[in-house]
């Protein structure tokens, strides 16, 4: 039984929010402004903070530092800002994710429970040898087994492979043609055009939010690259 | 620096100075004047000298008369004696002649000959020749018969003297033909002279006048350098007065007395004024001076010595005065300088500004067509003129040259003004609003058109700043508006969302439910494509250009778009180029981009055909085109397509809120690209053109 703290000025958001959380199971607490859930963070026990930017008398970006203080209970931002400078910021306050409105609540549920699990079961110490992690993402090698927060996600073997070397080399960016030669060993003839199917799929099944991915990078225009993984 | 110039002591010391020194100067000019007549050349070419030499000759030749006329009386024992006072009175002459001539008492030295030779009197010793103790020997006749009668071969001039029947005349030429002379003439010769240095043993006029010409040669330098110094202090001086006139201390700039108010024509009139009366005193000053001069050099009075520099103490004075005076308008006119109010407080200058703007002003009053005309028959006339009288005289000739060499000039003058002019009526035309035209020295007519080119300049730069200003604020705005809007949106999404999660037994209910969350979707979607829009469009993205390899992107965005285009049963035919294309673009932007081309694909293609993606490079340039047949008849003409809110059909039904072909265009031209549509009967395309990258 996890207790949430769900913090946003808009009460029917809350409410809604409440509603689904609830159903799924965890314990909610309200909160409808930044002095309040710091209030509700002292005097409970919290396990993770879904909390609006946008707050009057102290707005999340704040609450979010003051939080950090002393905790490191994750804390999910909601954002009406798209822009990415806003989630930089956020994320650099030390934010574990955000998520912009208007959102899908199945979404917001799956990014909840994402976090809950590594902050709870995941210490990140089990680490053996032929075991590649990034963020989430765990790849262990010898049982050809990729978990993300600790699911085990069934891939082709394309795929894996297509993984595998990204993986091995986080923040290196590798354009189709090098990934259809390392991946299918042999030399690129323009048909190129699959390994951008296969990695479309692979972010459908390693990212919450394909549209808009997290480790899985596109650089549009040169390759693809995952993101090093620093939390 | 300021301190200095405003220093009232360093004020009072210079003008104190600029006197003294004035003073000093003209003193020492003086004497040096003075000491030039007798330190230039030989003392003997002085006039001082020759004026001794004839007092003396004319002592001689009296001395001589006296002695033929006692040498007469004597022979004839006195009888034609008429008075003993006179008798008395030539002897005491002759002998008194006698003493002074006497070579002990004098540096003069003579011989009185007879005309065949006889040596009458000399003061010359035994073996002495007269050519040898003097330089120049001078020579005069004393003659009863007129000279004129005599032959020419020698040059004479008859001087004032006349004794009776005696006649004393000077004489230049040789010894020769004055001995043909006298041969058959009865005269006198006189031959004398000074030795070109007197002895020591004598005191006389003539080593009076040697002496003053030694000391005067001594002192002439050393005066003539003292002169000039103090006059080049007196310079300095009159600088610096005039470089601290006008500072006052405690004040900034240059403070006018109440005579600097004055007009400068009243202090010029003064000055003139005060330097005629000086000027008078000092020519009669100056007659004085030279006369006592004249009498000091030639020895005659040595009393004279306290009147010269007395006078030369006068002279001095008026100098200064006259040079106070005039550097006093010199300050006056310099302070006026300095505080740039001379033409203000002269009349002449007024006088011609007003004269020189009502001519202009008269001329400016002309319509610019009968200037011209005027101009042209002025020049045309003054032409014919010259060139006419040019045939007779070559200084018309030169004018004609001349002229026509100003009229090249002017025109040159008026044409590299008239190209600076079309500079910035162009610079204008190509969209720079900033650029301004210099007008400084301009003809007056260019002149007036520069200043109507740079206020509408300003004034279309302000109204476009204003409406740059107006767009940010509109997104601005429309970005708020959004940011508002999720608000609710959330709300609605999440509630739908929860209310397709009850159980609904009416099955119109579910169908409504399901209208909801269609439109939500489609709201949200709206107000994402919205903002997006709003900021393309108003260029406050930022944009991160850097080498993007088109073939690469295209396979991504395919890689993202195949398996929804094969939905729609759509078949993408793409040709690219052998090997990479490289441009320069931002990736997120451009993708955006395909994004939105390729989702109109979806959107609006016909099922069933073909998609064509085309990569061209070439002339520096990358062109991508997307070509599909459309679903509907597109009956609207490509540039309304762009804009927003405007879609193929016009129903509204589709998803898609209009805004994807605007969007796509504004995020490439930001990234220095164009963006076209062409619609051919049911064929759509459009092509995306960006500089390629080496």
């Amino acid at each position: 039984m996890y207790n949430i703290l769900i913090c946003d000025d808009d009460k029917d958001i809350v409410s809604a929010l409440d509603i689904y959380l609830t159903s799924e199971g965890y314990r909610t607490i309200k909160a409808y402004n930044g002095r309040e859930a710091l209030k509700a963070a002292e005097q409970n026990e919290i396990h993770l903070i879904l909390m609006d930017i946008m707050m009057p008398e102290l707005d999340g970006i704040r609450t979010t530092a003051k939080l950090r203080e002393d905790s490191n209970v994750p804390i999910i931002l909601l954002t009406a800002k798209s822009e990415d400078s806003d989630k930089i910021l956020g994320l650099n306050i030390g934010a574990d994710d955000y998520i912009t409105k208007p959102f899908n609540p199945l979404e917001v549920i799956a990014r909840v429970k994402s976090q809950l699990r590594r902050y709870t079961s995941l210490g990140g110490a089990d680490r053996g040898p032929g075991l590649l992690t990034v963020g989430p993402i765990s790849m262990d090698d010898s049982a050809k087994q990729v978990t993300v927060d600790g699911e085990p996600v069934a891939l082709t073997p394309i795929e894996y492979n297509i993984l595998k070397l990204l993986m091995s080399h986080p923040g290196q960016v590798f354009s189709s043609a090098q990934i259809y030669e390392q991946v299918w060993n042999d030399p690129a003839y323009g048909s190129e055009n699959t390994v951008a199917v296969h990695i479309r799929h692979l972010r459908e099944k390693i990212e919450i939010n394909p549209a808009d991915p997290r480790w899985l990078k596109v650089v549009w225009g040169l390759g693809y690259k995952m993101e090093k993984g620093s939390v | 620096m300021a301190r200095i110039q405003s220093s009232p002591v360093g004020k009072l010391l210079s003008w104190a100075l600029l006197l003294v020194f004035t003073f000093a100067g003209v003193q020492m000019g003086l004497s040096a004047a003075s000491s030039a007549i007798l330190a230039v050349g030989d003392w003997q070419s002085t006039a001082a000298f020759s004026v001794l030499l004839q007092e003396r000759r004319d002592q001689l030749a009296q001395y001589f008369i006296d002695s033929i006329d006692w040498d007469f009386l004597l022979a004839n024992d006195f009888s034609y004696t008429q008075d003993e006072m006179d008798l008395m009175q030539l002897q005491d002459d002759i002998q008194t002649a006698e003493t002074e001539l006497s070579a002990e008492a004098t540096a003069f030295r003579y011989q009185l000959r007879t005309s065949d030779g006889t040596v009458f009197k000399s003061n010359l010793g035994e073996d002495e020749r007269l050519s040898q103790v003097v330089d120049q020997v001078y020579y005069s006749i004393l003659s009863p018969q007129t000279l004129s009668d005599l032959d020419g071969s020698f040059q004479w001039s008859t001087s004032s003297l006349e004794w009776g029947s005696l006649s004393l005349y000077d004489v230049w030429g040789g010894r020769g033909t004055l001995g043909t002379l006298t041969g058959s003439v009865p005269v006198y010769i006189l031959a004398y002279g000074v030795p070109s240095v007197p002895p020591e043993t004598i005191s006389d006029e003539f080593t009076a006048l040697y002496q003053n010409c030694s000391t005067a040669s001594a002192q002439f330098l050393p005066l003539i350098i003292g002169a000039s110094v103090c006059g080049i202090l007196a310079l300095i001086a009159l600088g610096y007065a005039l470089w601290t006139a006008g500072h006052k201390a405690g004040q900034e700039g240059i403070t006018l007395f109440w005579p600097e108010h004055a007009f400068v024509e009243i202090h010029l009139l003064t000055t003139l004024i005060v330097l005629f009366f000086l000027l008078w005193g000092g020519l009669q000053a100056t007659d004085t001076y030279l006369s006592l001069l004249n009498a000091y050099y030639s020895a005659v009075s040595t009393s004279t010595a306290t009147e010269t520099s007395l006078m030369t103490y006068v002279i001095s004075l008026l100098s200064t005065l006259a040079v106070g005076t005039v550097s006093l308008l010199l300050r006056t006119i310099a302070v006026r300088c300095k505080g740039h109010s001379f033409v203000k407080t002269s009349v002449i200058c007024l006088v011609i500004r007003w004269l020189v703007l009502t001519i202009r002003d008269f001329i400016l009053s002309i319509p610019l067509t009968w200037r011209v005309i005027m101009a042209f028959l002025l020049y045309f006339f003054l032409n014919l003129v010259l060139f006419t009288q040019g045939q007779y005289n070559e200084l018309f000739t030169g004018l004609w040259l001349c002229l026509n060499f100003l009229v090249l000039l002017a025109l040159c003058w008026w044409t590299v003004n008239f190209r600076r002019l079309r500079k910035g009526s162009q610079a204008l035309a190509s969209g720079n609003l900033h650029h301004q035209i210099e007008t400084q020295r301009m003809p007056r007519d260019l002149k007036l058109y520069a200043e109507d080119l740079n206020n509408i300049s300003v004034g279309m730069a302000s109204a476009v700043d204003e409406q740059m200003k107006s767009e940010r604020f509109k997104a601005e705005l429309i970005t708020n508006v959004s940011h508002d809007l999720k608000t609710p949106l959330t709300s609605i999404i999440n509630y739908v969302n929860l209310l397709k999660a009850t159980r609904q037994d009416d099955p119109k209910a579910l169908e409504y439910i399901e209208v909801l969350d269609r439109k939500s979707q489609r709201l949200k979607k709206l107000t994402e494509d919205l903002v997006e829009a709003s900021k393309a469009s108003t260029g406050v993205l930022s944009v991160n250009r850097e080498k993007i390899g088109m073939a690469q992107l295209i396979d991504q965005a395919l890689g993202e778009w195949t398996e929804k285009l094969e939905e729609r049963k759509l078949t993408v035919v793409s040709n690219l180029p052998e090997g990479e294309t490289w441009v320069y673009a931002d990736g997120r932007h451009l993708w955006r981009v395909i994004d939105n081309l390729l989702s109109n694909c979806a959107k609006y293609a016909m099922e069933g055909t073909r998609v064509y993606l085309d990569l061209t490079r070439g002339k520096g340039q990358v062109s991508l085109s997307v070509k599909n047949i459309s679903r509907e008849a597109l009956n609207i003409p490509p540039e309304r397509l762009m804009e927003r809110f405007v879609r193929g059909e016009e129903s509204r039904t589709t998803e898609g809120s209009g805004l994807g072909l605007s969007i796509a265009r504004s995020l490439t031209e930001l990234q220095g690209g164009t963006f076209s549509l062409a619609v051919d009967g049911d064929l759509f395309k459009a092509t995306v053109s960006l500089p390629q990258a080496n």
